[in-house]
């Protein structure tokens, strides 16, 4: 065997004296042969052919004895060669084909980068798929938070999960050394890491001593904030560190890489973005229920699947119900911890991933028209080639060797691409975009790649490969391979590629269509607040010197009058949350002579404001009176409600002056009168309707020492950010003024979901529609140059230019409409996956098809044109004298 | 024209390095030599000659040498290595192993 091995190797290197000696051999022994024929009396020429038959095809034996001395892998190499070869030989053709497949198969790596770190990854948690959500649900409150007494009961009574944790969001202020910061920090439940399967890096997590109040303060460090805050000191167990200006013990760091699992209530953190969580404590009467403001976390025991943690989780609810008055209507959700984090994007990367498809199946079509193109004019070649006595599987092979060359050259042209286009992409991702972090260029996405390029050269190879193998020496060698291309099944394939290829195209575009439909709806929404010229920030008051309402209402109340007098504000307020920035808290109450139908509650989202908050926003008043600076704790209490409140509660009432109340049993001084009723905004932009809301003044009942500083400016908001630091720091130099935003940027990024959804389907569809047009002008002025002659008679005989315009254009007419017909009847039937990626369009939308349809058969109309011209620019006498 | 029986797979080596033991041979002549021995019945295509000799020098059974023929022509002469000799002993007691389990089987079809 090693010998065998030696020995092809050194014959590799001897190769042209290897053919030389066979040749030698060969003619010696054709020499003999017919010397033999001659004694036997044959004559010299009659014996010369009788040797060569005898000898049969020497091309065949040459063959034959290389592949005996030859590497196998040798015979690729030749076939490589060769192809190169053939690429340099037509450079037009090549540049084409190569950007061709290199956009598309760069297009599907990047997006596949996308899938592969959002979906596709495991979340970075022990046993993932074990981790669950847990909400309640009512049937006005599909999705709602857990009371906090509530899930200290699911966690003692239930038998499905190995452990359970609750969490809500609280930012703290951490000062100390240096400028006051705001960090994002969660209050958790005991054991809540343990859940995830994350152990401190350093310490230990809170137990449920922690869970009672007074306690003692602790904290526990992300790594970034040990590192950039801490030095990294390895000593920080134990140390106490200035958090909302109360001393907190450092009681445990996180390991680097400790990501979020997501939370819904409040705005939404993920990724490595949470520096600090301090115990979640509760206490209070465990008998009222009605405050929901913390959410589930848990993982289910081995053996236990989600329906069965499901119905116990409900049967805990349903006694709890009995239990307790206010706990009855509720069912509880138990939700995969995956579904939570990526389920929401799921259905747009699915359709990227569509898109993306498409365009490389239209490029695989574009591939295999040309090379089906090139493949009919070297019929010549390949005829001499299989009449030399070539095997067609040989020749097959070349042409797949020469496609799956091409389609590597493409494929790795595309990796090069998905690189920049990955980091483009992330860098265009809506902000709130689960795992994000996750998203590169890994090994998965380089198999993926390889793979695509592999099933892409065989995919655009086959038809090409097939054919030219197909073709009879006898045919090509005769006709020279100039006018067999017309022939029916050819053009036919060629004709049906560009239909698919106008279909397909076709269908992206109407995607491209519903999208863009259903952005601009989204911009054109009436917010109902007004953001331009609008800036925001928030500022939290710490307990430890804010304890006593008056003191936060005396400062904010400050704080407004001192920006109120600046010369560029023009309306300045404060309010507990801002629109479109997540908020969701609800709150029940009764209603002056009014009774909620049976099993429900009146229920409401809160909101506390200062007069100058409506104006600032830009909300519009729609009956009664704004807040004012007379509304004290010395007058009368006062709410104001929006529109949909009024609507749900009062239709079609007068509802200034009605009253409600948050007691069960109020007096006098509990009840509050509406005073007045603001416009609706949403929670979304795209939220079906919005909620009903209340606000109360914030000199009246504060409660809440987080709040959002709202300000108007005449000029450029942004001028106005140092303003607002100094009259902070003027009235409290150890504040952070956090989260600096423009309002046009929260609007924005509301829409950066949509925006980013439309620009890359309308990148991939314009991709689509070029490549198709690529593919039509490829066959129509190919069709053309194969007729040339046809309608060089035709003119000759008295057809006159439009005849000809009029021959070529309706080819390419007859192919548009038809990949068009095709692609609406798929785009169809496709467009309803569209439906919860789309906002205010109907999957059928009959403007987008119509106006797609005509665009497509314009582009295919456009891209006949330039043959056609060129027909008609027929000279009859070349024409004829060419055949 | 009768159809000559082809040669039965895998016995094409052996007929060449058989051939050989009588002494250095070019194509032709093993061709003639198995032809003639055969009295016409085995011929040999040029087609599997020479990639079977190809074979037989890459395993260093044969060697080849150019000489002088004795009509004064430059020829390839192939001649049975030492290792070619054992090889044809292994393909001989091969063979025939196989030819006489052949007539075991075909004698008891015609004794039945």
């Amino acid at each position: 065997m090693a010998m065998k091995f030696l020995n092809k190797l050194s014959l590799l290197f001897g190769r042209r004296r290897f053919h030389d000696e066979l040749d030698e051999e060969i003619a010696f022994h054709r020499a003999q042969a017919e010397q033999e024929f001659v004694s036997e009396g044959m004559r010299p020429e009659e014996a010369r052919y009788a040797a060569m038959r005898q000898f049969g095809n020497g091309t065949r034996i040459k063959e034959r004895s290389r592949e005996v001395i030859g590497f196998r892998g040798e015979t690729v190499v030749q076939d490589v060669r060769y192809a190169i070869r053939q690429l340099w030989a037509s450079p037009a053709f090549t540049i084409v084909i190569l950007l061709t497949l290199a956009l598309s198969i760069g297009a599907n790596s990047a997006i596949f980068s996308v899938i592969n770190g959002v979906l596709l990854k495991r979340l970075p948690y022990e046993q993932p798929e074990r981790l669950v959500r847990i909400f309640l649900s009512s049937s006005s409150y599909p999705r709602f938070s857990l009371n906090p007494f509530d899930f200290r009961d699911y966690r003692a009574r239930n038998q499905s999960f190995e452990s359970m944790a609750a969490f809500t969001r609280g930012d703290v202020q951490l000062s100390g050394s240096g400028e006051p910061v705001r960090v994002n920090g969660f209050g958790i439940t005991a054991g809540y890491f343990h859940v995830l399967g994350l152990r401190p890096e350093l310490g230990r997590e809170f137990d449920q001593a922690a869970e009672i109040p007074g306690n003692g303060l602790q904290v526990i460090l992300s790594n970034r904030l040990w590192r950039t805050r801490f030095g990294a000191d390895p000593n920080v167990i134990g140390r106490k560190i200035t958090i909302n200006m109360q001393p907190y013990t450092v009681v445990g760091v996180m390991p680097a890489g400790t990501v979020h699992p997501g939370n819904e209530y409040h705005s939404v953190a993920y990724g490595e973005d949470v520096d600090a969580w301090w115990p979640f404590s509760f206490e209070g009467n465990p008998n009222r229920r009605g405050s929901h403001y913390i959410e589930g976390i848990a993982r289910l025991k081995s053996d236990v699947g989600l329906e069965q943690a499901r119905t116990e989780m409900n049967a805990i609810m349903a006694q709890l119900g009995r239990e307790h008055p206010g706990d009855g209507g509720w069912k509880v959700l138990v939700i995969p911890l995956y579904s939570e984090v990526v389920g929401a994007s799921r259905p747009m990367l699915l359709m990227l991933l569509g898109a993306v498809v498409i365009v490389l199946l239209i490029a695989c079509a574009n591939a295999a028209n040309l090379l089906l193109a090139r493949a009919s004019s070297r019929q010549r070649e390949i005829a001499v080639r299989l009449a030399m006595g070539a095997p067609r599987a040989r020749i097959m092979r070349q042409m797949m060797t020469e496609s799956l060359l091409i389609s590597f050259l493409g494929g790795g042209l595309g990796l090069a691409l998905a690189f920049i286009g990955v980091k483009a992409l992330v860098a265009l991702l809506p902000a709130d975009f689960p795992r994000a972090q996750d998203i590169h260029v890994s090994a998965p996405v380089l198999a993926f790649t390889i793979l695509v390029t592999v099933a892409t050269g065989i995919l655009f190879g086959l038809a090409p490969a097939f054919q030219a193998t197909r073709a009879d020496p006898r045919e090509g060698l005769q006709k020279g391979g100039r006018t067999t291309i017309g022939s029916g099944r050819q053009s036919r394939l060629r004709d049906a590629l560009v239909v698919a290829e106008v279909s397909l195209a076709c269908v992206l575009l109407i995607g491209a269509g519903l999208m863009l439909r259903s952005l601009l709806n989204q911009l054109h929404l009436d917010p109902g607040f007004q953001q331009e010229h609008v800036i925001t920030a928030s500022i939290s008051l710490p307990h430890v010197n804010y304890g006593k309402r008056e003191q936060v209402a005396r400062f904010f109340d400050g704080l407004v009058t001192n920006l109120n007098r600046l010369p560029d504000v023009e309306s300045a307020g404060a309010g507990s949350d801002l629109p479109w920035t997540g908020y969701d808290e609800n709150s029940g109450f009764t209603i002056e002579g009014k009774k909620p139908p049976a099993g429900e509650e009146f229920h409401a989202r809160y909101h506390m404001a200062t007069p100058g908050y409506f104006s600032a926003l830009g909300i519009p008043l729609v009956a009664g009176r704004f807040f004012t600076e007379a509304d004290t704790k010395d007058t009368q209490q006062v709410v104001l409600i929006n529109h949909a409140m009024a609507n749900k509660y009062w239709p079609n009432e007068n509802v200034i002056g009605k009253r409600m109340t948050f007691e069960d049993e109020p007096k006098e001084k509990d009840w509050l009168t509406i005073v007045g009723v603001v416009g609706d905004v949403k929670d979304q932009p795209n939220s079906p309707a919005a909620q009903p809301a209340f606000w109360w003044p914030e000199l009246q009942s504060g409660w809440t020492s987080d709040m959002s500083v709202v300000i108007r400016a005449r000029g450029t908001p942004s001028l106005l950010a140092d303003a607002l630091r100094n009259e902070v720091h003027r009235i409290d130099p150890a504040l952070a003024v956090a989260d600096v935003k423009l309002m046009d940027s929260i609007v924005n990024s509301s829409v950066s979901t949509p925006r980013f959804a439309f620009a890359l389907v309308g990148l991939f569809a314009g991709l689509a529609v070029l490549l198709a047009g690529i593919g039509t002008y490829g066959v129509i002025s190919y069709s053309v140059s194969q007729r040339t002659p046809e309608l060089g008679i035709r003119m000759a005989l008295g057809a006159v230019r439009s005849d000809v315009m009029g021959l070529v254009l309706s080819h390419a007419a007859r192919l548009a409409v038809l990949g068009t017909a095709l692609g609406v009847v798929a785009a169809f039937a496709l467009s309803r996956l569209l439906k919860s990626l789309i906002f205010d369009v109907s999957p059928a939308d009959p403007a987008t098809f119509v106006s797609v349809a005509g665009i497509v058969i314009l582009v295919a109309l456009l891209a006949g044109y330039v043959p056609a011209l060129r027909a008609t620019a027929t000279d009859p006498m070349n024409a004829l004298r060419a055949e | 024209m009768a159809k000559k029986p082809d040669l039965l797979p895998g016995t094409l080596d052996m007929l060449i390095l058989k051939t050989l033991t009588r002494g250095a041979l070019h194509g032709y002549g093993i061709a003639l030599s198995i032809k003639r021995l055969s009295d016409d019945v085995l011929t040999v295509e040029e087609g599997s000659l020479y990639p079977a000799l190809q074979r037989l020098l890459l395993r260093n059974w044969v060697k080849a040498e150019w000489k002088m023929t004795d009509t004064n022509r430059r020829a390839r002469f192939y001649t049975l290595t030492p290792a070619g000799r054992k090889q044809l002993g292994v393909e001989l007691s091969h063979f025939e192993q196989m030819i006489s389990a052949i007539g075991r089987v075909l004698s008891d079809v015609q004794e039945a």
